[in-house]
């Protein structure tokens, strides 16, 4: 077991390392973060030179990746190309807005999917079941953006027809959110537009995976045998058959979750998150490498890591599987 | 089973519990305190440090200019109203240029020091230092000295410096505070000080940042408590969040959304022409197609292209009556203003003729719609150019499609080259490897001064190469002139020569607009980068 957790962790640097590489080269070569710069005909071309200098702009790539490389390991990723704004405490602090946001997604998400597919199985072809099948679609086929902006404008029509606003809009808190219990209760109440949105194509795709792992479960002949035996139907459901149904969840909510905290990129920039995504998506947007390369470097050690849970979670739980 | 239960219904609870209370904590407007306008906002600064060559943001000004207040701000018209001077900055000698500026007795910084000459002194050393990075060393490095005695000092320019009130008028840092310090690390997350009627409160990064009414300042004080700047990144939400009230001001690029809240009672939307205009540049130089080097093809294009047209499609539901621009150098609201480029009006069968006359072949016989047929001109090839812009913006997608029809109805071809800014910014248009661009030039009142860089032999703008020698030579007197009429006299006269040249289309001076909530009364439309908030003083929320 440790070989193979060790084995991947190799595999995984070296996969990080020509990710990171690929990436800046991309980043670097496509983008000028000094463009916004030359269309104005005032600005001082000394500071500019200061900047070049300093960031080394002007070196070739590899001379820059390894700088890059040095500041990762050194000096907390380093810092923007304009502003030589720190990057790891802005990196930091997004990250932690959107594991609130993640975290209440997901749970709420495989609360609500694991029961729709249990009752579905068990209740298949029923109208439950059809309603449910038709709802997963939908959420799988809904577009991401186009429902958080619908959810919005629902929204706004409540508050011109009641006066009420029923929920945030955007941001992650008020003007003023208070402090203690009332800064938590306000930024729930900030979290539960994004919330649902997020929870849709996590609740459409993992209750698919659990009706269809539970109908394999309640059909195969150790869930017959344990009938056999005289067990209720409850213990039966719920001991033998359930259980073993989570395996395959197991893994995919692994794999979600690792890939969900790079940022849930459209729901954070929609509603205006102070998260992952919206922090990658304007440092792409200013064409500066250094906070691409700083996200890209957590989001994939993230999406490994959790790879590799899923991985040790499935052996764990399903003893046949063996490391070898 | 009872454990998880319990817990299940607690979760709930807490749920339904955030659902019920959350509003109710929610510092929606209605909510906050009469006296706080939240102003919406797309674009959050990276720091505060403003002018600063890697800040050099709007969203940096909105914030900073009520900070660091200058002696003398933009109206939103553009002229100057008084603020930490006694008065307008007075030319003492024109050789050398010679000008003499006095704080007001009132004008004082929030720690209840003075604001004096010396601080606009360290300032200016700021700006010189080679080890700062400031966005623009313009006016600051032709002064020779500024002596000062307490509130009045006297500036020295090295050579004449045509733009000297708008340098004398802007906003001053506090001396005391950026003595001896990085000034490339300053107002890095705040600003301890304030000359304005606000001062900084606190900043709730990735969210919003907050100015409070500066007591110590008594020249134009605020009537409101504060100021909120919410930073939303995407546009349908801004304007969701207004619409739920979630703010009380903003300040929206040119979209169709505006519309919904012109016919909305509860909002007042207002659009002025600004100081930024859209323009088509042609390039002269070696990369560009040789058939723009033919005047005649560029007065084919130009007479190609439907000009009026484009601008009331793109805007006639929000700002109607738009006019075109026919200047490369005034805006169409400026006092100066002659239309040089209305000698080329929209007409498709003298385009034809144009071509026709001068030998080319291969091309339509008469203006049409579903025209293939590109012209052929001798000595110079087929007029299928390149045009490069960026990608993503609807209206400027949109401003292509329209100009590609009419000039492919006529016999002229325009292949697109979209690009991200970035690429098309920081790349395509300094290498002057494309034949046509289109793209918005962000302008001030004193822009004018130096369209040598822009339209100038060798300027340091001029991406297209294009070169008027007689043209240019007027345009470096106007950079040393300090008379308005005569200057003005110049660039006319420089640009009626240039006009015959074509060197770039002006399409049209792009629109400013405000919304505002009923509610909020004295916001203005800003035609200059000053912003919204030079007549904060006169703000109220009912």
């Amino acid at each position: 077991m440790l070989q193979y957790v060790l084995r991947r962790l190799a595999y995984s640097v070296i996969v990080l390392f020509v990710a990171s590489f690929l990436v800046f080269t991309f980043v670097a070569k496509t983008g000028d973060p000094l463009a916004a710069l030359r269309l104005n005909p005032r600005i001082s071309e000394q500071s500019v030179e200061n900047i070049k200098e300093r960031k080394h702009l002007d070196d070739s790539v590899f001379v820059r990746y390894g700088y890059w490389v040095n500041d990762a390991f050194t000096n907390g990723f380093g810092t923007t190309v304009l502003g030589d704004r720190p990057i790891l405490p802005d990196l930091w602090r997004v990250m932690k807005h959107t594991l609130q946001l993640v975290i209440i997604a997901e749970l709420l998400a495989i609360l609500i999917a694991v029961g729709i597919g249990v009752y579905s199985a068990l209740r298949q072809y029923s109208v439950f079941d059809y309603t449910a099948t038709t709802f997963s679609f939908m959420g799988l086929a809904l577009p991401v953006f186009w429902f958080a902006l619908m959810l919005q404008v629902g929204v706004v029509y409540l508050k011109d027809w009641t006066g009420y606003n029923i929920f945030p809009i955007a941001s992650l808190s008020s003007v003023d959110p208070g402090t203690g219990i009332h800064f938590w209760i306000d930024r729930a109440h900030h979290l539960v537009l994004p919330v649902i949105v997020l929870m849709i194509a996590s609740i459409a795709t993992y209750s698919r995976f659990m009706r269809a792992s539970m109908l394999e479960v309640v059909n195969s002949d150790y869930v017959r045998t344990a009938r056999a035996k005289g067990l209720t139907e409850k213990r039966v459901t719920m001991k033998h058959a359930f259980r073993n149904a989570l395996i395959p969840l197991v893994t995919l909510v692994a794999i979600n979750f690792g890939a969900l905290l790079g940022g849930a990129i459209a729901t954070e920039f929609v509603f205006s998150l102070d998260g992952m995504g919206l922090y990658y998506i304007s440092a792409l947007n200013q064409n500066d490498p250094y906070p691409v390369m700083a996200w890209l470097m957590v989001t994939a050690t993230l999406i490994i890591l959790f790879n590799l849970i899923a991985d040790i979670a499935y052996g764990y739980l399903d003893p046949r599987v063996r490391y070898d | 089973m009872r454990k998880r239960s319990l817990l299940l219904l607690a979760g709930a609870a807490a749920i339904v519990a955030s659902l019920v209370v959350g509003p109710a904590a929610t510092a929606g407007p209605d909510r906050v305190s009469a006296g706080t306008v939240v102003f919406i906002h797309d674009q959050e600064p990276p720091n505060l440090r403003p002018n600063w060559v890697d800040n050099s943001l709007y969203a940096t000004a909105l914030v900073d200019n009520s900070i660091f207040l200058g002696g003398q701000i933009r109206d939103n018209n553009a002229n100057w109203v008084t603020r930490l001077f006694t008065g307008p900055p007075k030319l003492l000698k024109k050789s050398p240029q010679t000008v003499q500026f006095t704080f007001s007795p009132k004008a004082n910084w929030s720690d209840g020091t003075p604001v004096t000459c010396a601080d606009w002194r360290a300032t200016w050393q700021i700006w010189i230092n080679p080890a700062n990075n400031p966005a623009s060393r313009t006016g600051y490095e032709d002064i020779k000295s500024v002596t000062c005695k307490g509130k009045t000092g006297v500036i020295v320019f090295k050579k004449v410096y045509a733009a000297w009130d708008a340098l004398v008028n802007s906003g001053v840092w506090p001396a005391k505070y950026t003595a001896g310090k990085d000034a490339n690390k300053l107002w890095e997350d705040s600003i301890p000080v304030s000359s304005g009627p606000w001062k900084f409160q606190s900043w709730q990064k990735g969210t919003q940042i907050t100015v409070v009414k500066n007591p110590k300042y008594t020249i134009a004080p605020m009537k409101l408590d504060r100021v909120v700047f919410r930073y939303i990144a995407d546009t349908n939400a801004r304007f969701q969040a207004m619409k739920a009230g979630e703010g009380q001001a903003m300040e929206p690029q040119a979209q169709l959304q505006i519309a919904d809240f012109q016919k909305d009672k509860n909002f007042v939307v207002k659009a002025v022409a600004g100081y930024s205009y859209e323009h088509v540049d042609i390039q002269f130089g070696p990369k560009g197609a040789a058939p723009l080097k033919a005047p005649y093809v560029r007065q084919a294009l130009i007479t190609g292209i439907n000009r009026p047209q484009i601008a009331s499609a793109l805007y006639q539901t929000i700002a109607p009556g738009l006019p075109t621009l026919q200047s490369n150098i005034f805006k169409s609201f400026e006092k100066g203003y002659v239309k040089h480029y209305a000698r080329y009006p929209f007409n498709q069968t003298k385009v034809i003729s144009i071509l026709k006359g001068k030998g080319c072949t291969g091309g339509p016989d008469k203006p049409s719609a579903g025209n293939d047929k590109i012209f052929s001109c001798p000595g110079v090839g087929k007029l299928s150019f390149r045009f490069s812009t960026t990608a993503g913006n609807q209206l400027r997608a949109l401003t292509f499609e329209v100009i590609q029809r009419q000039l492919k109805s006529v016999g002229i071809e325009l292949v697109p080259r979209f690009q991200p800014a970035g690429l098309l910014f920081g790349t395509t248009l300094p290498s002057s490897d494309w034949d046509l661009i289109m793209f918005t030039w962000v302008e001030d009142p004193t822009s004018k001064i130096t369209s040598r860089d822009k339209l100038g032999c060798g300027g340091d703008i001029n991406y297209g190469n294009y070169c008027n020698k007689k043209a240019s030579a007027l345009l470096d007197k106007t950079a040393q002139e300090l008379d308005d009429a005569t200057r003005t006299k110049l660039l006319n006269q420089s640009e009626a020569m240039m006009a015959k040249d074509i060197p770039s289309i002006p399409m049209f001076v792009r629109p400013v607009f405000t919304i505002a909530a009923k509610k909020l009364k004295g916001l203005t439309t800003p035609t200059t980068l000053e912003g919204d908030f030079w007549n904060v003083n006169t703000w109220s929320v009912s």
